[in-house]
């Protein structure tokens, strides 16, 4: 149909019959994006330290498995937006400051990272902040539509019934001790007194006491 | 030369494609119903949303995308290159595993074992089987393509090749993680790094399990099905380089307004608005394909499903697009939109052109006719039904949500400041988008049924019709 041949037709032409070379610029193509994207997070710095903020101690990171394990992350981000509309409804207590939206510095020792994409419940970032009460959360947890009528969440009850895993929690502090937090042979050792006869429930709930606690602003005085 | 073409391992992915369908659509329709009647998380982990969702998703795109993938690889490949499969030995091998792959995932995720990285849930003992098999593909694939009689590599087959490259990339790189145990492990990124590692490969994902290799089978089953030339070389051309080129930038629009560094989103924004031009190219090479058969259209529901992919694929690549616009993306992100927006595309492009492809390839590889062109038919609108009553409610639910979230009363405070309160005005919508996912299965089942019927009549032979002159 077309006799004609065009530029774009006549230089694909030189690899349309050579799978290697297809292959090879097909690769070529897709890694140009990739290596500017990528490489800059470990070449050079993209992230303010914030000296405040500490590595989960080993009941929270406990708790931080378990909520991984239930799937948490599929209904509740946990980073605030820059809008009012989001520090206002996510900061009711304005305990972060003048802007109260979430940082990069707050995230350091999340592996992975626990942002979600869907925030079917509430955002839970700073939570420490706006539920303080652990009772609460117990509650909550055991049958949402207790504390909050009307709630679609899922209960949790079960997690109140299981036990921690002292041994494995002390291993999982060990890898991310390999993969650069901060954790000392003490912290690790704390596994034992920490975890003694607390329920992933029990963890679940110091890891939701620890998400924004250490960047809230401490009053003074 | 007579070439002796293995069908054998076709005939088994449309059956594991139809398999995982049905698995993860109902999974899919179960969990939208919990998001209106939570009692139907039984208080029960195995049951729970938290967990079911993955399987749903991993379900969908790894079970019964991969599959009618593979399915279409091994089908017209080989057709292609005028070359069976350099080793049918290695295409059983690699079917194994891979359902293998498919079964521990679902069970693994059940019991709660998971990264946490969206559509990278699976924990690395389940992501080496992964990689094992996609390397054997992989093998299998280019030694054929080396051993190939048919120099000419056709367009389809370069989207396969994008596919095998890209996806192995993205896998690794994702992927890569410290075990803490036998089913446990830390990504080694952490925090802004970790987000934009995982949706660089997230959004690919998008792009080169559900969008290339798609393509790749438009090219294939559309010009076969219709008997007509594809429309444009030269555009397959453009669009094909283009379109792998900057899908891989556009990850970072998943992160607008987070801490992730200013550039990488804006990267992001500015190469996702750029993706509508390869997009709609492939999709109008496939319009303009199709303008050609447009009397066929009205009688034969193979092409009706083609036309609703397409129809789909250009929607949700111009939704997208608009999506990572950081305006927009401020309504959009978190909401019920983007479960709408990802939907478009999974039911209506992805699924759309699965379906197109069972109904394509069931006849040729048990060598009988359609058992019911009419049922067909009615797969195809209460399908379209069901499509479209998903998408319009998750639109509403996703800016009703949005819109809820900012606003302010008179005084400037939050005019809902009770979560519960928005949460509820959403119920409407979740149930008919329950309903939309229903139909849809429901029409999938039909289809089954006929697949089914036809099965029962294999080897009664198969005579491609044109339906313009049939009843």
């Amino acid at each position: 149909m077309e006799n004609q041949k065009n530029f774009y037709e006549k230089l694909n032409e030189k690899v349309e019959s050579k799978g290697f070379a297809f292959t090879v610029l097909v690769t070529v193509a897709i890694l140009i994006g990739t290596l500017v994207e990528l490489p800059p997070f470990f070449l050079t710095k993209q992230v303010e330290p914030i000296e405040s903020v500490k590595p989960y101690n080993a009941l929270e990171l406990a708790g931080r498995d378990v909520y991984q394990k239930e799937g948490c992350f599929n209904c509740h981000t946990q980073m605030i937006r820059p809008f009012k509309w989001e520090t206002d409804r996510f900061d009711p207590n304005k305990a972060y400051g003048p802007d109260p939206y979430s940082k990069a510095g707050e995230y350091v020792y999340d592996h992975p990272f626990l942002w979600g994409s869907k925030r079917t419940g509430p955002d839970l970032a700073h939570e420490a902040s706006i539920r303080p009460s652990a009772a609460w959360h117990k509650k909550h947890l055991i049958n949402p539509r207790e504390t909050s009528p009307g709630s679609i969440m899922p209960a949790y009850p079960w997690l109140f019934e299981n036990e921690l895993d002292i041994e494995q929690t002390k291993a999982n502090m060990r890898a991310l001790r390999a993969l650069g937090v901060p954790y000392t042979d003490e912290d690790i050792a704390a596994a034992d007194k920490l975890l003694k006869g607390k329920t992933e429930g029990d963890a679940v709930i110091a890891y939701l006491l620890k998400l924004g606690r250490d960047t809230m602003v401490q009053e003074e005085e | 030369m007579e070439v002796n073409y293995d069908n054998q391992i076709v005939r088994w992915y449309v059956k594991s494609a139809i398999l995982w369908g049905v698995v993860a659509m109902l999974i899919g329709i179960w969990i939208a119903f919990e998001m209106v009647f939570p009692v139907l998380n039984f208080n029960s982990p195995y049951l729970s949303f938290g967990r079911l969702r993955p399987i749903h998703t991993n379900g969908i795109i790894f079970g019964f995308t991969l599959s009618i993938v593979f399915a279409t690889v091994f089908y017209a490949v080989p057709r292609l290159f005028k070359t069976p499969m350099w080793s049918p030995l290695l295409s059983r091998l690699q079917f194994w595993l891979y359902n293998l792959t498919i079964v521990l995932a679902a069970v693994t995720l059940a019991l709660g074992y998971t990264q946490s990285k969206e559509y990278a849930e699976l924990e690395w003992p389940l992501d080496i089987l992964v990689v094992i098999w996609w390397v054997i593909f992989a093998v299998n694939f280019f030694m054929t393509m080396a051993k190939r009689q048919e120099k000419h590599i056709y367009v389809a087959v370069w989207f396969f090749i994008a596919t095998i490259v890209t996806i192995a990339v993205l896998y690794i790189v994702n992927n890569i993680a410290l075990p803490s145990g036998l089913l446990k492990s830390y990504s080694v990124y952490s925090g802004v790094t970790d987000a934009n590692i995982q949706w660089w490969y997230g959004h690919n994902a998008v792009a080169f399990v559900l969008t290339t290799p798609i393509l790749g089978m438009m090219y294939y089953y559309l010009p076969k099905h219709t008997n007509l030339p594809i429309f444009s070389h030269r555009l397959s051309i453009l669009h094909f380089w283009s379109l792998i080129f900057i899908y891989i930038w556009a990850g970072p629009h998943h992160l607008l307004y987070s801490p992730v560094p200013e550039w990488a989103q804006t990267l992001g924004m500015v190469f996702s608005l750029a993706l509508i031009a390869p997009s709609w190219g492939g999709m109008l090479n496939g319009f303009l394909t199709l303008s050609q058969a447009k009397e066929k259209v009205r009688t034969d529901a193979t092409l009706k499903f083609m036309l609703v992919a397409l129809t789909f694929y250009g929607m949700s690549t111009l939704e997208g697009p608009i999506m990572s616009i950081r305006a927009v993306n401020s309504l959009s992100h978190n909401t019920d939109w983007t479960i709408g927006h990802v939907h478009g595309g999974a039911l209506g492009w992805v699924a759309g052109m699965a379906i197109a492809a069972i109904y394509y390839l069931v006849p040729r590889l048990w060598n009988a006719k359609l058992y019911s062109e009419k049922l067909a038919e009615t797969h195809f609108w209460i399908a379209t039904l069901g499509i479209l009553l998903y998408y319009v409610s998750m639109w509403a639910s996703g800016i009703t949500e949005g819109l809820m979230w900012r606003a302010y009363d008179a005084s400037g405070m939050l005019q809902y400041p009770n979560w519960i309160e928005i949460v509820q005005n959403l119920t409407p919508f979740r149930f008919v988008r329950a309903i939309g996912g229903t139909l849809f299965l429901t029409g999938f089942c039909i289809m089954i049924y006929n697949v089914y019927k036809t099965i029962q009549n294999k080897g009664s032979g198969f005579v491609p019709t044109d339906l313009r002159e049939g009843a």
